[in-house]
């Protein structure tokens, strides 16, 4: 063992730091499916040793994602919500922000296009016209809820030097507390027996073509797309996504070429919260139509960090790891209806994902190993 | 030396708000609400305080330790979940839905066994193949949440177990486990202030080039710390349960962000034991309060008071922020031969 250590460590240390931010795109791609697949390896033998048939498991996981035309229809539409909440995240992992808080900033955009559509319903005649303008107008309000709450713990990272790991999550619990107290009191539906708010007017919906799935719209699409681009863009060809990109890679170098590091951090969590308060418009104008309890609405803002990560944090990465976690989502719905497994699998298995990306080394060492790595040194 | 001097008086200038606003707040409950503050602060309200306490401060010990010997160790919250889940699982294999004291005290040490044995693992991930620290603590939390709600499944049919059995009381109404909670708080203290190994620890945070001069394998102190911070996660974790009497799998399970905030009250005692200690007694207190403003009469929403620790978190962190990192936190070691 000490014998191949010294063999493959014997550069300098340097080499093996450049290596590590280098990594090729076809290695990152390859760490990615490596650990995709040894992560559902392990899911499998573990449904095996609880007594269930793994085979048949497998089978139900890919009929599940893309079986049918619902069943892809169903991928299609958590694809479209992870995606962007990846992207969320990717933007400000790569500028050196862990903003773990996506979920509750997609939780306040969310509730607050709600909100605000319910509110401004009352005055604006219903008709196609007046729902595109509600549509529009609550979309900028939870785009802009947020963003606001994405920069907060981006001013207590910038002025108070809190760590915004820590910050962003204590955000996820309050943000999950607080608007499930309100969706359960002041914003209630009367009328309604769940825990709900009012429902969006009837001419609030996007349009149905393409797809039969009602809750999944070519312009939900459209939109994860556009967004993908756009900050794929602002990464790439902006000043303002190189200096973010330069202060995640080095943070004393941008700071030197004039970049002012406080406004950094804040901009940058207030772009990765309006991209999770744009998603959370999407999935209420696009899938729920009301809000309810945050606490029983999906882990998608968690879930996005293990996308980003397996996508190494690039935008464009984000759609195949996105869809990666639309067909796991759509197939955990397949599994909990059609077989007695529990669905909460699904759920250990995408946190082995996220242990194994956390580690290239690992598949480094394996690659280099078996052979399979070829030139790994 | 300036340094840690400017901060202690920052320290105490904290406390002194904290206090001050306690103070206010107390006033304006008496005044304002007609309170009786005796009613609020009662021996009930000491002991459920305590009890929460516990496993923040347990998983707070040692989350520090493996910090200050220079790995951050964000699994905390993951390996409370496996410590809880294990427990009330051994619980269930041994006596069903009425197991004894003694099947109390063997699913707590079978818990901390297992998250020991899972933290190995962890530690070589972090130490031999230098994972991503942060990421791979998050996947510990992933791991956590969706492998416990899981097995809890396959055993009850249910994320949640049913009702098993609480730690029955020492002395003075509390629970053995919170007497100890406090020895270890000062073993923990006197083992990284008063002897050569808490030494190594903290060279290995601050100077590892230094200690591995000195003869001393900078990474087996760090797997040492390591495996320690998750089997005292694992442990609070098993002490939550153990005060609850049963498991909870839905949401974000009964841990609910208490290895978070286990890892805010290490930060705001500045990785002293006894301070974060006393942090987490000051969180466990925030957390029990919705109980006492039920009973003095006070109509809030339990679900609102329950974000007080959130925001006392968020609070301290920010008027708070600047601790003294250990230098090195976050970087794997690299033996120079």
């Amino acid at each position: 063992m000490s014998g191949s250590e010294t063999g493959s460590d014997g550069g300098a240390l340097g080499a093996l730091a450049a290596r590590l931010l280098d990594a090729s795109v076809l290695e990152r791609i390859g760490i990615g499916i490596a650990s995709t697949a040894l992560a559902l390896l392990i899911g499998l033998v573990i449904a095996a040793a609880a007594g269930y048939d793994s085979i048949r498991f497998a089978n139900q996981l890919l009929v599940g994602a893309f079986g049918s035309e619902r069943a892809i229809a169903r991928t299609l539409r958590s694809t479209t919500i992870f995606v962007m909440t990846g992207v969320a995240v990717a933007v400000a992992f790569r500028a050196g922000v862990f903003n773990i808080g996506v979920q509750g900033q997609f939780v306040v955009g969310g509730f607050s296009t709600v909100v605000s559509i319910v509110w401004l319903g009352a005055f604006v005649p219903s008709g196609a016209v007046g729902g595109i303008v509600l549509m529009l107008f609550g979309t900028a309000v939870g785009v802009v809820a947020g963003g606001l709450y994405g920069a907060l713990p981006g001013v207590m990272k910038a002025y108070g030097d809190a760590n915004e790991i820590i910050t962003t999550i204590m955000l996820n619990f309050i943000a999950t507390g607080f608007v499930g107290w309100l969706v359960a009191g002041p914003f209630g539906a009367p009328e309604a027996t769940a825990t709900r708010t009012r429902r969006l007017p009837e001419s609030v919906g996007l349009p149905q073509v393409v797809f039969g799935d009602p809750n999944l719209s070519i312009v939900g699409i459209l939109l994860m797309l556009g967004v993908v681009a756009l900050i794929a863009v602002i990464m790439t060809r902006t000043r303002f996504g190189y200096d973010m990109v330069t202060s995640g890679y080095q943070d004393t170098a941008a700071t030197y070429s004039g970049v002012d590091a406080k406004r950094m951090v804040i901009s940058t969590m207030a772009l990765s919260g309006m991209v999770a308060g744009l998603t959370g418009a999407l999935f209420v104008i696009m899938i729920q139509g009301y809000y309810t309890d945050p606490s029983g609405i999906g882990n998608y803002g968690f879930d996005a960090i293990a996308v980003s990560l397996l996508a190494a944090n690039n935008p464009v990465g984000v759609l195949p790891a996105g869809l990666l976690f639309g067909g796991l989502e759509s197939a955990g719905s397949h599994v909990q209806i059609n077989s007695d497994i529990p669905v909460q699998l699904i759920d250990g298995i995408v946190g082995l994902v996220v242990l194994f990306v956390a580690a290239p080394e690992l598949f480094r060492m394996i690659a280099a190993r078996t052979g399979l790595g070829g030139d790994a040194e | 030396m300036s340094g840690s001097e400017y901060l202690d008086a920052a320290r105490l200038r904290l406390g002194g708000i904290t206090l001050v606003v306690l103070a206010a707040l107390a006033a304006v409950l008496a005044l304002g609400f007609d309170v009786d503050l005796s009613r609020l602060i009662t021996w009930g309200f000491v002991t459920r305080s305590l009890e929460m306490a516990t496993p923040i401060a347990l998983a707070a010990i040692g989350g520090l330790y493996a910090e200050k010997s220079g790995v951050f160790n964000i699994g905390l919250e993951g390996f409370m979940i496996i410590g809880a889940f294990t427990t009330a699982g051994t619980m269930f294999a041994l006596g069903g839905t009425s197991p004894t004291q003694g099947h109390v005290w063997a699913a707590i040490l079978v818990a901390v066994a297992v998250t020991t044995l899972l933290t190995v693992i962890f530690a070589v991930l972090l130490i031999r193949y230098k994972a991503d620290q942060i990421v791979a603590g998050l996947a510990v939390w992933f791991v956590g949440l969706g492998f416990a709600p899981f097995a809890a499944a396959l055993i009850w049919g249910s994320r949640s177990s049913p009702g098993l059995t609480n730690i029955n009381e020492l002395a003075l109404g509390q629970s053995p486990l919170v007497f100890l909670t406090i020895v270890l708080v000062g073993v923990a203290w006197v083992f990284l202030y008063r002897t050569r190994y808490g030494y190594w620890i903290q060279a290995a945070g601050e100077n590892p080039e230094a200690l591995d001069t000195a003869g001393v394998d900078v990474n087996r102190v760090r797997y040492a710390t390591v495996v320690f911070s998750g089997a005292m996660a694992g442990l609070g974790g098993a002490v939550l349960l153990a005060h609850a009497g049963n498991f909870v799998g839905t949401g974000s399970t009964m841990v609910d962000g208490r290895g978070w905030i286990a890892i805010v009250a290490y930060l705001f005692g500045n990785y002293n034991p006894v301070g974060a200690a006393a942090a987490a007694l000051l969180f466990g207190a925030l957390d029990m309060l919705n109980v006492q403003f039920q009973t003095v009469g006070i109509e809030v929403s339990a679900r609102l008071v329950n974000l007080l620790p959130y925001v006392a978190v968020l609070v301290v962190l920010t008027a708070y922020g600047k601790t003294r990192i250990p230098a090195v936190v976050g970087e794997p070691y690299e033996t120079e031969e």
